[in-house]
């Protein structure tokens, strides 16, 4: 328990919110004694004038009005005391807001030191596109470095390559009519397979 | 939420034999385990968190006027002991705890454990957006903005109680004077 609850302090602050919200809810409970109260002398009021004591009916609605003066005025002070602790917990929230930029800002200050300033990413931009320009001079002296006839056999292998692929597509539909009689069925597969052998013998030799 | 509804009596509540202890110890058992739920319904419709026996032997809990059957003093303090009694000993699990010690006259009926209002009270404070804000005790069991809320109108030591649950968690802290107890939420 003690590990755990030494990050959640109570600080001074807490007490004070405590305190303004306990004043708060005693005004509350203030407010509903007094409402409690006139509710009640209306209640005597009328008993009064069933009994006809005109007199005592009177006092009960002045004692009233005067209760429901009083409830006026605690409506404004609990406005008043409910106001501050609404700006007293936003300016919590403000102050952790601002401790937030200012960390932030910070480890960005950090970063760009990290990066060496303006000056160093421009060196460093400046080498990099010298590198990549050295880079692509040696691919173009390797690719100007092929024969003519490594060129034709490269294209002779793409066009191979080619057939190969177009052989594979060009494969004999599967018969969807009913099969023909047995004897039959041996030579058209016979049929079917030579057409298909010379087919692929052109691409052997290439 | 409130007793606006009359309370649903369970089709066992009009079985006389019900109301007498029952020998068959199987028989026993699963008379407890009804009465224990009945008791928890009865309290949670009536938001009743302690339960004085002398006055609950005559309400329509333990008193059946349309039978003229009733549970006496000493079965209801068995049964309320059997229901503080732990599951692991052959007891109802913790949903009863006597209030006055040896003198059993008023019981806090557990239909919400203080371990299960801790989590509720978490969760609320959670989807309220009340972690690290300083709220009052009253205001917990009184305010506006608990009214619609479960625990609204609830026993402030059964708060306390869900509270510490939460303090020995590390998840909130209490602090002030006695009866002006704040909360904070972690």
């Amino acid at each position: 328990m003690g590990n755990t609850n030494s990050s959640h302090k109570i600080s001074a602050q807490d007490r004070a919110i405590l305190d303004l919200k306990i004043q708060r809810d005693k005004l509350r409970q203030y407010r509903k004694r007094i409402t409690d109260l006139t509710d009640r002398e209306t209640e005597i009021a009328k008993e009064c004038l069933a009994r006809d004591d005109r007199k005592r009916a009177l006092l009960a609605l002045r004692r009233k009005k005067y209760q429901e003066s009083l409830l006026i005025k605690s409506e404004k002070e609990l406005d008043q005391l409910e106001q501050l602790i609404n700006q007293v917990e936003f300016s919590l929230v403000q102050k952790d807001v601002l401790f937030g930029l200012q960390q932030g800002t910070q480890v960005l200050q950090a970063i760009n030191k990290e990066m060496g300033g303006i000056e160093g990413v421009e060196k460093l931009m400046g080498e990099t596109e010298e590198a990549r320009a050295y880079q692509e001079e040696i691919s173009q002296m390797l690719s100007g470095n092929l024969s003519n006839q490594d060129e034709d056999e490269v294209e002779d292998e793409l066009a191979a390559l080619q057939r190969e692929t177009q052989r594979l597509q060009n494969l004999p539909h599967a018969p969807k009519s009913k099969l023909p009689e047995r004897s039959n069925e041996g030579e058209s597969q016979e049929i079917q397979y030579q057409g298909g052998k010379a087919k692929a013998q052109p691409a052997i030799p290439a | 939420m409130s007793n606006s509804t009359p309370f649903q009596f369970p089709p066992t509540y009009s079985f006389p034999p019900f109301f007498t202890p029952q020998p068959n110890s199987t028989t026993r058992l699963s008379q407890l385990q009804k009465w224990s739920l009945l008791i928890q319904s009865w309290c949670r419709h009536h938001r009743t968190y302690r339960l004085s026996l002398i006055e609950a032997i005559e309400s329509p809990l333990f008193h059946n006027s349309t039978l003229r059957k009733r549970i006496p003093l000493s079965e209801a303090r068995n049964i309320l002991d059997w229901m503080a009694e732990s599951e692991e000993k052959g007891g109802g699990g913790r949903r009863a705890e006597w209030v006055d010690g040896t003198n059993k006259t008023i019981a806090w009926v557990w239909w919400r454990r203080p371990e299960e209002w801790a989590g509720i009270l978490a969760d609320w404070v959670e989807n309220t957006g009340q972690k690290n804000v300083v709220l009052t005790v009253y205001e917990l069991v009184e305010g506006e903005a608990t009214m619609s809320q479960e625990w609204h109108g609830m026993d402030v030591d059964v708060m306390m109680k869900s509270l510490n649950v939460l303090v020995k968690r590390g998840k909130a802290q209490v602090f002030g004077s006695e009866g002006q107890e704040g909360v904070k939420f972690f």
